[in-house]
């Protein structure tokens, strides 16, 4: 790990910022390079995933919760004072809890659990993407190896994580009707415990980078840190979103998973629909031109949808390949109209249909 | 060019068939005291045969219906049944299967989902099995049911839930709830008894009181903001305690046609309970020449049939005077209004005579069969 990172400030690294300049160009980095601003988490916490997209995210994510203590232990070895070490074991504790069943790689095991993964196979960690792997492992080995003042630099993206906890936990209970509060109990707990982290850490960092030099190592560290998570999402979106290049070996979606039947519960079903849902027709419903009265219909259960045209162009589109943002941007083009606009249009009437049961994604 | 004539009025307009209800059969299993085939069943030796029925289902799609309704009588007790659905697929008609899931049907449920079927509604008496096999009048029908069910959820076919609901089993309704949702059915149909044929009969025996009707409602409401987007529950309130009929079945000769057994058509499954009706079968006419020209359906289509207080009402055309098979019944006269409206004279006295069934002790159900004499106790004059 030799790669320099720039530093964020242009006039930082030339001159000693005060304890207040060094918290506020910290923050700076985290306000442009931290991971609630990727393309990614807008579209988990917008609910525009579709619950397998949501489950490649829990899916990899587990292995950047997994390796946090190891990442925590390697500091905690180089720690020559007694006092910072029952400090930093804290962290070691709340992720590997004192007990079996506790702690926050058990809580991401269950919010996993929760949105279908069975545990072994999270457990193994066989279906993440390499690149989940690669950064998690750099990050595990940046701070074994670099000066302690950047490993513990490192873990200052803490300060920004309560935002995005709030707003990942109030936008996915929103969004997703199968994310419960108790799948994300994960999120309950860090959100008292990162704060507390961070400032232990702001706190170090102030007292210990002492020169320009050390003020642009730790904020280089950060910087590497933001990289880190970036990339995780990064390759999350290639893979799941777009262009959806599934690297060989990696999840696939309905793998891993516990059926559908066992872990079905009440209220879990239909009735909603995202832009990145693939609506389809379940048998029982079919899509007809109804010659005698010269219109499209919706045959269904014991009832007939007279259909408008902008509908009939929708669910001519619909055929559980098509992603509601590409029928959205197939229509846009058709009619040349704004896809945007018309996505928002047409989540309102497929989730209508899908309410009725005769739509399913 | 002629002068162009004024557009007639929807109520002219002789619409185009929606939907099919075809009764393959009478022959049935259960033996429910509710049941909507006429008190004189057609026998086996009379059923149409499977030529004939196809033909139909070609002249129906032809007409444009788009719902065909395999009904009976248990429609899986015809030996035709996988021919007939698969007859529908292949004219584009969305096959129902309506279904007691007794006897028969499970053997044949799975070449019926080769044959191309659309949807499953499975009946069901009640929840509890001992009192639902009282209700059908047949031993072991609960589990067989069960299984029946599980076999079309299994399959990925969407099923359908129908429950009859009467002073026997409306205590049950949250349990027909969970039931259907334990089944992983999509649709729960909870019905109150409609009082024609076998249920008109045995009225004194079925009818809950308004209370409990009130409090079944209430129950259905709070399911549908529960269960929205998991489990549709339609419901059907009984008339008798109603502000408005029904249109029934969507308006006399506007949407749907019924086929009997013999290959009898009639514009409702009760239509023969009027005297003085000219039905016309299938064997000798086309299904298009009975729809359009029949005095049977000529009779009380549109609204020039119609008496005070229908004649002059907002709502003639939404709900079609209701039901003048339930008109016939209850007043004497099938063109009076149903008594089930509010605006009927009538009305008041309806909604007494099944207060007073409801405050009595019910007598014994009168089963369903076919070649039994029934004496019907209401038969004789009209009671309003």
């Amino acid at each position: 790990m030799t790669a320099q990172f720039p530093p964020p400030v242009p006039e930082a690294g030339q001159r000693l910022l005060s304890h207040e300049e060094l918290e506020a160009a910290l923050r700076d980095i985290g306000a442009r390079r931290y991971h609630n601003l990727h393309p990614f988490h807008r579209l988990l916490h917008d609910g525009k995933l579709s619950k397998d997209q949501v489950r490649a995210w829990a899916l990899n994510r587990y292995y950047y919760q997994a390796m946090i203590p190891v990442k925590d232990a390697a500091l905690l070895a180089r720690l020559p004072d007694a006092q910072l070490r029952r400090i930093w074991r804290q962290r070691i504790v709340d992720h590997d809890g004192d007990h079996e069943g506790d702690g926050g790689i058990e809580r991401w095991l269950k919010l996993a659990e929760g949105v279908g993964f069975a545990r072994d196979y999270v457990l193994s960690t066989q279906g993440i993407l390499s690149a989940t792997r690669f950064s998690v492992d750099a990050y595990v080995h940046f701070v074994s190896e670099r000066s302690l003042l950047e490993a513990i630099a490192s873990s200052l993206t803490e300060m920004f994580s309560p935002t995005i906890i709030s707003e990942r936990v109030a936008g996915m209970l929103k969004n997703y009707d199968f994310i419960t509060k108790d799948t994300l109990a994960y999120f309950d707990k860090r959100l008292t415990q990162a704060p507390r982290d961070a400032d232990f850490a702001l706190d170090y960092v102030k007292q210990h980078a002492t020169t320009p030099e050390l003020q642009r190592q730790a904020m280089a560290a950060l910087t590497f840190k933001c990289t880190v998570l970036w990339t995780q999402l990064d390759a999350l979106y290639f893979a799941y979103v777009a262009p959806g290049m599934v690297p060989p070996d990696a999840w696939q979606p309905g793998e891993g998973l516990v059926s559908e039947a066992s872990q079905a519960k009440p209220g879990a079903s239909g009735g909603k629909m995202a832009a990145g849902d693939r609506p389809r027709l379940p048998r029982g419903v079919r899509l007809r031109n109804d010659e005698t009265r010269g219109k499209w219909v919706l045959l269904a259960p014991e009832r007939t949808f007279d259909l408008d045209d902008n509908a009939v162009a929708v669910l001519k589109l619909v055929d559980g390949q098509n992603t509601v943002s590409q029928i959205a941007h197939t229509l846009g083009q058709t009619y040349d109209a704004d896809p945007a606009v018309i996505e928002a249009d047409i989540l309102p009437m497929l989730a209508g249909l899908a309410q009725k049961r005769v739509l399913e994604r | 060019m002629n002068a162009p004539t004024p557009a007639p009025s929807p109520a002219d307009v002789i619409p185009a068939p929606v939907g099919l209800l075809a009764e393959l059969t009478h022959r049935c299993p259960l033996r429910c005291p509710y049941c909507s085939n006429p008190l004189e069943l057609d026998r086996r030796s009379a059923e149409l045969d499977t030529q004939t029925w196809l033909r139909v289902l070609t002249e129906a799609a032809g007409l444009g219906v788009l719902h065909v309704h395999l009904s009976g009588g248990e429609p899986t007790a015809r030996n035709d049944i996988v021919e007939i659905t698969a007859k529908c697929a292949e004219l584009g008609l969305y096959s129902n299967l309506i279904t007691s899931g007794v006897g028969g049907a499970l053997a044949k449920l799975d070449a019926l989902y080769d044959a191309g079927l659309d949807h499953v509604q499975l009946s069901v008496q009640g929840v509890d099995a001992q009192s639902a096999e009282k209700i059908g009048g047949l031993k072991n029908a609960q589990p067989q049911k069960m299984q029946f069910a599980a076999r079309v959820t299994e399959l990925g076919l969407p099923l359908t839930l129908n429950s009859v609901i009467h002073r026997g089993n409306i205590h049950e309704v949250p349990g027909f709830i969970d039931l259907a949702v334990k089944l992983g059915a999509k649709r729960l149909e909870v019905a109150h008894t409609q009082y024609y044929g076998w249920a008109y009969v045995n009225r004194a025996a079925l009818m809950p009181d308004k209370a409990q009707v009130d409090e079944s409602i209430r129950i259905v409401e709070a399911a549908r903001e529960r269960l929205k987007g998991q489990l549709v529950i339609d419901l059907v309130v009984p008339d008798y305690y109603a502000k408005y009929p029904k249109a029934c079945a969507g308006g006399w000769g506007r949407k749907l046609m019924n086929v009997t057994p013999q290959g009898k058509v009639l514009p409702c499954h009760a239509a023969e309970t009027i005297p003085g009706l000219e039905f016309w079968y299938v064997g000798d006419h086309s299904l298009g020449d009975i729809w359009t020209k029949s005095p049977a359906f000529a009779a009380y289509r549109g609204t020039s049939w119609m008496k005070e207080p229908c004649r002059s009402c907002d709502r003639r055309e939404k709900d079609w005077g209701g039901c003048r098979c339930q008109a016939l019944a209850l007043t004497g006269d099938a063109a009076n209004t149903d008594p089930a409206c509010s605006l009927s004279p009538l009305h008041a006295k309806m909604r007494d005579l099944a207060k007073e069934e409801a405050a009595e002790n019910p007598p014994d159900y009168i089963y369903r069969s076919i070649g039994t004499n029934v004496q019907n106790p209401l038969s004789e004059k009209a009671p309003l």
